[in-house]
């Protein structure tokens, strides 16, 4: 589609990508009027691209010619972009004085290149109460006093994202720590550990658990005094309640401000155009700034510009102590074993030290280098040789098969023969290939098996860490095997008493016992994940109401893998349900009438003729199931999301974290992803051999 | 050793009601067929037996114990299906066996064994039921209840999915066998000559009331109802509404010929059948089917009959015989 909008568009205009929306979306067509008003020679015309594919879009576009000119992105990606030719440097704009903190963040270590125009920024900052708290602590040791004052059965003084690495930022940065130090990435530093001391005090006297949703909700009920958030929480904050915002207090330990990460919205030039070059310059003008200011409330970086809103004007002041969000590449691998320590140290299962320790181990290992480069001549080899096999089979198939007489059968298959190559095999082969394969920093090494070798034999992490294939592969097992038995179970048992003559309604109960299945799974598991939270979750309230203490349930593995597999459970059980049912209509009535006659109780009868005869029909169900429960991704993520520590995550998850979250080794991942798959036909064959014929 | 006992036997599906107060005695070792059209209620009173259907009035007794509220498996019966039902999953020797393992009976080997043998199913016994014929599925589903030796033997028309000439094979086999076993049986059919031929007595029922219950000669020759007279014996009784002012029921093989007999009767049709031959004759305006020993040549004639039987015209009941009055002839 923007390829159709590109052939359309007048070959001299300057395009623009962004993804903004709402105000800030008018506020920048509003000032692109402005200036096409003004230069009708330079027109500018903006390109809405939604955020989640942006930068890909960019990343594919730009380096082939058929990017935009200038677009709009966070400034996070500077060092890859700059690597790659993606993003031109600018120069110093001399009509306005922008902010050194945003203009910082917009230059690499010793290069004093501008790599795109500051438009605006943002970070976290105080929100407070003014019902609860009227003057905003100006010290950690103030804000423990009203955390500890404010505390109630089921309210707080303070609440922030405790496990999240970018909201413990502002304190290590406080301490004098923070993720790099002179050689790199530093985490177990002594001034880390002393933040993390403060965050996991400040954490036991907040409420457990605290997501993002959660926050705004306590906030806007006047259950939690202040939150650490930053200005998009401007918009959700609700009307009834009188707020302030500040910048985060002094740490008082060290006289040094707790400094936010700020992130700075950037208009970068993708292409040397003269005309691109001058509307970047005028963006940034004070004049084009204060349209951004009034119309989109953006928190813009011109630092001449008069801010009225007082709540835009702690946004600056906090500016002020803040750090730009590291652009370096190893950054991105520092964010999972981070959060994995806060987690740790917020249950109270680490203390600090152990906590910094463990981030620096797993940084470590998932930013380990790569292998050995390893041959690649013998895998050409062994490739042609398993391509010429498999010619020769496809040959001795083919030779001697009527296709002329058959043309119209091969054209009918044609379209799925099509498609299966393009969506199943090309992937699987792909997929297989990348394992072969290590990728570090922007760069592929081909590794041979080192990928499998070091996870098949353990090699980063001993037997028994969550971490380990082979736990991993047990967790799997034992989570297969719960989920499948559960659910015939109970598919079973459902589906026979909807059958007994005395249930009245049967089509009702038919229905609603259907319906967890018609429902999409991410929502019912989010729905379970809610229930299942500590202090707000119904399952806990149930517990409390009958007199039980409440259970931390994603604290221990027994209960995350519990309320996992009872999630999946709801999910599961529908489907064989409705295969049960299925089969019993098969199933004469008489024969059970027979057993009856004979002298069997319910259960014989059950036993030893009713669940015979549901086998043909349960078996296929149940291997099916079993399959698509081993890769149940979707649960596992969103509701124990591996807690604790990853010890719920089954092969899956452990190798989309791989990918996605543990510093992109999508090697690594892909050898895992081949390994689910070798796992998955051994049982397949062995399902087979089960059922006494063909079933996968 | 075992009676029955029905007692104002009530069934009902809700406003419907399918048995009407069955009232019956059944000796022990006696060979009952429940017989009648289709839907007459016959088979839901085999089930009522059989605990498969709540009784809902009246009380049946088994050997003198009240089995309305008794679960099926505790009134010691077995029932041979008319589909056999047997199970698909177990080969022949678990399926007669089936009954017995379930109470880790000592004896279940060398009874199955035994009952193969009287079957001639011994050398069937690691079959499946669908490796096996018709017939053999039939015998298998009697050895199934054979073995256990119940008190009472249900059968809800075992023969109806055999071949004519097997049908007449097996209806030997069972009258021989009850002969040997004397058990208690009720036997469900809507073949008359089934039961005519098995029964012991015969119970007949029409929309769910009790028409008659006697030996199969009782019935033929003493029925106690137009209904009854009809369903017995074939082909049926000739019913002539004409001739009198009751309705005159005559057998086939009552029909005299001859000169000096009282009506005058026309050759439609006649059928030759070898060992008989049925004569479709034209009496005042009816047909009326006479059964002729050898072979007849079709003509005109006068017609008598050795018998006639007298119903209300209102009720179908019988009346006692008198002469017939002829209106027209």
């Amino acid at each position: 589609m923007i390829l159709a909008l590109l052939a359309s568009a007048h070959a001299d205009d300057v395009v623009l990508w962004h993804a903004w929306r709402g105000d800030e979306r008018t506020a920048l067509e509003q000032v692109v009027a402005t200036w096409n008003g003004a230069h009708p020679d330079q027109q500018v015309r903006p390109v809405f691209v939604s955020y989640e594919s942006l930068a890909s879009k960019l990343e594919a576009a730009v380096p082939r010619g058929n990017g935009p000119d200038l677009f709009i992105f966070a400034h996070e990606k500077i060092a890859a972009w700059t690597a790659d030719g993606i993003v031109l440097p600018v120069s110093e704009p001399s009509d306005a004085r922008l902010h050194p903190v945003t203009l910082g963040a917009l230059r690499l270590t010793d290069d004093p290149r501008l790599w795109g125009w500051p438009l605006a920024y943002k970070s976290l900052a105080l929100f407070h109460n003014r019902a609860l708290v009227p003057e905003p602590p100006a010290t950690t040791d103030a804000l423990l006093d009203v955390a500890r004052g404010q505390r109630g059965a089921d309210r707080w003084g303070f609440a922030w994202e405790a496990s999240s690495a970018y909201a413990v930022a502002p304190w290590l940065h406080g301490y004098g720590g923070g993720v790099f130090g002179p050689d790199g990435v530093a985490l177990d530093t002594p001034a880390n550990v002393d933040a993390l001391r403060f965050v996991e005090t400040l954490a036991r006297l907040g409420p457990a658990e605290p997501s993002g949703a959660l926050l705004t909700q306590l906030f806007n009920e006047g259950r939690v005094a202040m939150i650490a958030n930053g200005p998009w929480f401007l918009g959700e904050v609700s009307d009834t309640v009188d707020y302030g915002v500040a910048p985060l207090p002094v740490v008082s330990a060290t006289g040094r401000p707790a400094a936010p990460y700020v992130t700075v919205e950037t208009l970068f030039l993708a292409r040397d155009d003269a005309d691109a070059r001058a509307f970047g310059a005028w963006m940034v003008t004070d004049g084009a700034a204060s349209v951004r200011l009034d119309v989109g409330r953006q928190l813009v970086a011109n630092a001449d510009l008069p801010v009225t809103d007082p709540a835009l004007a702690a946004f600056r002041a906090q500016l002020d102590a803040a750090v730009p969000m590291p652009t370096r590449r190893e950054m991105g691998k520092t964010w999972e074993p981070v959060a994995r320590a806060l987690r740790r140290l917020v249950r109270g299962s680490v203390g600090p030290e152990a906590a910094a320790r463990e981030a620096q181990t797993e940084y470590a290992i998932v930013s380990r280098p790569p292998p050995a480069p390893a041959d690649p001549r013998p895998w050409w080899v062994l490739g042609a040789v398993a391509a010429l096999a498999g010619v020769a089979w496809l040959a001795r198939e083919v030779r001697g098969a009527p296709i002329a007489a058959w043309r119209f059968a091969y054209a009918w298959v044609a379209p799925s023969f099509i498609a299966m190559t393009l969506l199943v095999v090309l992937p699987f082969l792909v997929g297989a290939g990348v394992s072969l394969f290590e990728y570090h920093d922007q760069a592929w090494t081909f590794v041979g098996l080192a990928n499998f070798l070091d996870i098949v034999l353990a090699r980063d992490f001993p037997l028994s860490s969550p971490l380990s294939f082979w736990s991993t592969l047990l967790v799997t097992v034992l989570w297969t095997l719960a989920n499948v038995v559960l659910h015939v179970g109970i598919g079973v048992a459902l589906a026979m008493l909807l059958r007994e003559p005395w249930v009245r309604m049967r089509g009702v109960f038919r229905a609603l016992l259907i319906l967890p299945w018609a429902i999409p799974s991410y929502i019912t598991a989010l729905v379970w994940k809610g229930m299942f939270h500590r202090q707000f979750g119904a399952i806990n309230g149930l517990l409390e109401a009958v007199g039980l203490a409440p259970i931390s349930w994603f604290a221990q593995w027994s209960t995350a893998f519990a309320a996992n597999v009872t999630t999946n459970t709801w999910l599961g059980f529908p489907f064989m349900m409705v295969v049960t049912l299925g089969a019993l209509q098969a199933i004469p009535r008489d024969l059970e009438e027979a057993a009856e006659i004979d002298g069997a109780t319910g259960w014989q009868r059950f036993r030893n003729v009713t669940l015979p005869l549901l086998k043909p029909a349960l078996l296929p169900a149940v291997i099916l199931g079993s399959v698509w429960t081993f890769n149940m991704f979707n649960v596992i993520y969103l509701v124990s999301g591996g807690e604790p520590d990853g010890s719920t995550d089954i092969l899956i998850s452990q190798a989309y974290r791989w990918a996605f979250t543990r510093g992109h080794r999508y090697g690594y991942a892909a050898a895992y992803a081949v390994l689910i798959f070798g796992v998955l036909v051994v049982y397949g064959q062995a399902a087979n051999r089960l059922a006494g014929k063909k079933v996968l | 050793m075992a009676t029955l006992a029905f007692d104002g036997v009530e069934k009902r599906y809700g406003q419907v009601q399918v048995l009407h107060r069955v009232d019956l005695a059944v000796a022990d070792g006696e060979f009952i067929v429940l017989v009648g059209p289709s839907g007459c209620g016959k088979s839901t009173l085999l089930r009522c037996i059989a605990g498969l259907e709540e009784i809902t009035g009246g009380e049946l007794r088994i050997d003198g114990r009240r089995v309305n509220d008794v679960a099926p498996r505790d009134r010691d019966v077995a029932m041979v299906f008319q589909s056999y039902a047997l199970y698909p999953h177990m080969t022949v020797r678990e399926n007669m066996g089936f009954a017995l393992s379930l109470q880790k009976h000592p004896e279940t080997k060398s009874r199955v064994d035994a009952a193969a043998e009287m079957l001639g199913l011994a050398t069937l016994l690691d079959r499946y039921p669908r490796e096996l014929s018709g017939g053999q599925r039939q015998r298998v589903a009697m050895g199934r209840a054979i073995v256990r030796r119940p008190k009472v033997f249900l059968f809800d028309e075992p023969l109806s999915n055999l071949d004519a000439s097997l049908r007449n094979q097996v209806r030997v086999e069972l009258r021989r066998q009850h002969a040997e076993l004397r058990t208690t049986t009720v036997y469900v059919t809507h073949d008359q000559v089934e039961a005519m031929t098995l029964a012991d007595r015969i119970v007949v029922l029409n929309g769910g009331v009790v028409q008659q219950v006697g030996t199969p000669s009782e019935l033929f020759f003493e029925p106690s109802n137009r209904f009854v007279a009809g369903f017995i014996g074939s082909p049926g009784m000739n019913f002539l509404e004409r001739l009198d002012d009751d309705i005159i029921g005559v057998r086939p093989n009552d029909v005299r010929f001859g000169p000096d007999e009282p009506f005058a009767a026309e050759v439609e049709l006649v059928e030759q059948l070898g060992y008989e031959a049925m004569v479709h004759l034209r009496l005042g305006g009816e047909t009326l089917i006479a059964r002729v020993e050898g072979t007849v040549a079709p003509g005109a004639g006068r017609v008598g009959f050795a018998r006639a039987y007298r119903f209300d015209r209102a009720t179908g009941a019988r009346l006692p015989d008198r002469p017939l009055s002829p209106r027209g002839a």
